[in-house]
């Protein structure tokens, strides 16, 4: 049992201090990346575009998000008990959290022009608005993979096809719309094909990594509670604390309830005896 | 121990890779091969295609001088060597150099050969060419040269200018 323990404690370690970081880091590394569109020559460069500052406020607002959504819970993370390097390993994963969410939106933001602000506009208010909504993790996961989702499909599908040279159907019908719409001020630059891949791996691996930000709920049996009553009792509270409000609420209402029927078959049995 | 050992590779890790994406953004390779070469300058182990200089040297002294220059630029893509440099901004020197009118020397080719020279100074303010055929050795002295072409002066008319040799 205690081998398992063991086990567990060593996979989850090399997850958060190794395998996380190099995630978010590849993240980071994809996210600004773009493939120049071929040029006369038939090459194609890479170009590596660092995220402007909207991106960085952006990531930090993201920042604010994951730990109001219990997505990260920071006493796990960062405590004076825990031991200098321990400190230090977590800082840097989740300075690297921060990188990735600011590459990220620099994957899925237009690089420059009307379109730039437009989307920096609408991932603003949609963050400010979720930073007072009632979240738990997983529905925060949820709404970032959509709104995530949607900026790319709108980025690398729709405003790459009208940038595109050819003079596909498609683009002609988003041409008009656009061009009308901003009456001419689009400027999008145009790519190779490449770049929307690589930006789609960088989401999925971004996600991916969110989901293993997802605090791991240990087993707790009779004999962890036996072998360490305090450490059993952290563990769940930490556990109840990243429940949102009103799940908190359920499981008290829920825990009375069982306590008041428990209390009851008390008395009955005193009065029986 | 074990967790420890985890930890301190963690951290190493992610130091050294955040360092390589930084790395990146910072030096912007087009290419992969240019990544390579970025990395050989940034762990001080760059060297200059010895095959494509000699070969633009080859061109050099055959007067060819655009050819020349396409090898040298080959042969030192990251524009760390010096001599290379230096026979860079020879070739334009000699290119754009008008013996007639010294008026007429082609600026476009001069400022470009300003502009190589003075990289030559910023990698090695000292430099010294060992090229016996060569009558400019220093990146001063052909910087002398390449600004009095530059500049307009009534001894631009001299008809002694006829006389005067390209170096």
């Amino acid at each position: 049992m205690q081998t398992n323990a063991l086990i567990r404690q060593r996979n989850q370690a090399v997850w958060k201090y190794i395998l996380l970081p190099l995630v978010f880091l590849t993240v980071a590394l994809l996210g600004g990346l773009r493939v120049g569109a071929e040029s006369a020559l038939g090459k194609q460069n890479f170009i590596f575009i660092a995220p402007p500052l909207v991106c960085l406020i952006l990531a930090a607002m993201l920042m604010l998000l994951f730990t109001r959504g219990r997505l990260i819970v920071l006493p796990d993370w960062l405590s004076n008990d825990f031991p200098f390097l321990t400190n230090t390993a977590n800082v840097l994963t989740l300075l690297t959290v921060f990188a990735a969410s600011a590459q990220a939106l620099n994957s899925v933001l237009p690089e420059r022009g009307l379109l730039l602000w437009l989307f920096a506009f609408f991932f603003l208010w949609t963050l400010w608005n979720n930073l007072f909504s009632e979240f738990d993790a997983k529905r925060l996961l949820r709404s970032l993979a959509v709104l995530f989702g949607t900026a790319f499909m709108l980025k690398h599908l729709i405003f790459a096809a009208f940038a595109a040279p050819e003079t596909s159907i498609w683009r002609r019908i988003t041409g008009l719309i656009l061009e009308g719409v901003s009456l001419g001020s689009l400027d999008v630059p145009n790519f190779a094909p490449l770049t929307g891949y690589i930006s789609f791996f960088a989401l999925v691996l971004y996600v991916v990594g969110l989901v293993g930000l997802l605090p791991s709920v240990e087993p707790v049996t009779q004999q962890t509670f036996d072998n360490d009553e305090d450490e059993t009792i952290r563990r769940l509270s930490a556990v109840i604390s990243r429940l949102a409000p009103h799940e908190q609420e359920l499981l008290r209402e829920q825990l009375t309830r069982k306590q008041i029927a428990a209390e009851a078959i008390l008395v009955e049995t005193k009065n029986g005896e | 121990m074990q967790f420890k050992i985890i930890q301190i590779s963690g951290v190493l890790l992610t130091v050294f890779y955040a360092a390589f994406v930084i790395w990146l953004y910072l030096s912007q390779p087009q290419t992969i091969a240019e990544i390579s070469t970025k990395a050989t300058v940034a762990v001080g182990t760059y060297e200059v295609d010895t095959a494509k200089f000699n070969e633009g040297l080859r061109l050099f002294r055959a007067e060819n001088y655009r050819a020349a220059r396409d090898f040298f630029a080959a042969a030192d893509s990251e524009k760390r060597d010096a001599k290379t440099q230096f026979y860079i901004a020879y070739s334009l020197y000699r290119e754009g150099y008008r013996r007639v009118l010294s008026v007429s020397n082609d600026k476009t080719l001069f400022q470009q050969a300003l502009e190589a020279n003075n990289q030559v100074l910023n990698l090695n303010p000292n430099f010294k060419l060992d090229d016996a055929d060569l009558k400019l050795k220093t990146p001063a002295e052909l910087k002398a040269e390449l600004q009095q072409g530059l500049e307009w002066d009534w001894n631009v008319l001299n008809p002694g200018n006829l006389l005067r040799e390209r170096k």
